[in-house]
């Protein structure tokens, strides 16, 4: 971060350099100067800044820093392993400071990008469009079982547990996503803002 | 920007293309302050139109520039 700040702000010395002595590229190393200072750093810069701020876009602070998010990121405080996403908060299954963006990405080749032109999506639906109650949130699509496994796929506790081999097919329709790990009576219990004002909070981890 | 009378076109142009990359350059620089999407959002309406526009006018000074026809090495 200090770093692509000092770049960018010594492009901005030298773009200022060149916009208050335009006179020194008469000559050969102002012209290079030129070109190094209009062109390349700023091209650079953008670059620079365009990807710092994707980087800071799967933050748990960006997220929840739409009012209509606020009670999702209560509800990771939930004191309730029930609440799956309260579970992984809670106890450093997800790291806390990208929390949202860990389960809402798609791991695939253009994942990534999938998630940012969603998060576009939620930008105009907050300042154009008609932003819905928190409760009236869904996602857009079922949640894929890609998602879970990129990180419970081979564990032992996963591939062990008890649950996950009532039918001999299970597991195998568990990793081919026909049966949804959210399914009802499995792990259907996600962040439930609409129970939030009965729920009790864990106060530690701040 | 106020330029000195008898500055060539091409360097009233490289000023221009200074104070616009500075410009959109300082405002990409304060939306790293604010941890929001209307800091992305200021950066990409904001900075870097204002960035590629610098750069759009530097190149287009570079390739309307006609070198002077005297031998002066610096054109």
């Amino acid at each position: 971060m200090l770093i692509e700040i000092l770049f960018i702000f010594i492009a901005v010395v030298l773009a200022s350099l060149v916009a208050a002595r335009a006179e020194l590229t008469r000559v050969r190393g102002g012209k290079i100067l030129a070109f190094v200072t209009l062109f390349i750093l700023p091209v650079a810069a953008v670059g620079l800044g365009y990807s710092e701020h994707m980087e800071r876009a799967t933050s748990t602070q960006f997220c929840l820093s739409c009012h209509v998010m606020s009670d999702f990121g209560r509800s990771l405080a939930v004191d309730d392993p029930s609440y799956i996403p309260a579970k992984h908060f809670q106890n450093n299954l997800v790291p806390r400071d990208h929390a949202c963006y860990t389960c809402h990405t798609d791991y695939t080749m253009f994942g990534t990008v999938h998630a940012k032109f969603r998060g576009l999506r939620h930008i105009y639906v907050q300042y154009f469009g008609k932003v819905p109650q928190p409760a009236d949130i869904k996602l857009y699509t079922p949640f894929n079982n890609r998602e879970c496994l990129h990180c419970h796929a081979g564990m032992r506790a996963f591939e062990e547990e008890p649950k996950h081999s009532k039918t001999p097919d299970m597991m195998s329709r568990i990793n081919s996503n026909q049966m949804s790990c959210t399914s009802a009576h499995c792990h259907d219990t996600m962040h439930d803002v609409a129970s939030l004002s009965s729920a009790t909070f864990w106060k530690g981890g701040r | 920007m106020p330029n000195p009378p008898q500055t060539p076109l091409v360097e009233r142009r490289l000023r221009w293309a200074g104070v616009l990359i500075a410009v959109g350059l300082i405002i990409q620089l304060t939306t790293f302050i604010w941890l929001h999407p209307l800091a992305f959002i200021a950066f990409a309406v904001i900075g870097c139109p204002l960035v590629a526009a610098g750069v759009l006018l530097f190149l287009y000074s570079l390739v309307s520039h006609q070198p002077a026809q005297d031998g002066d090495p610096g054109s």
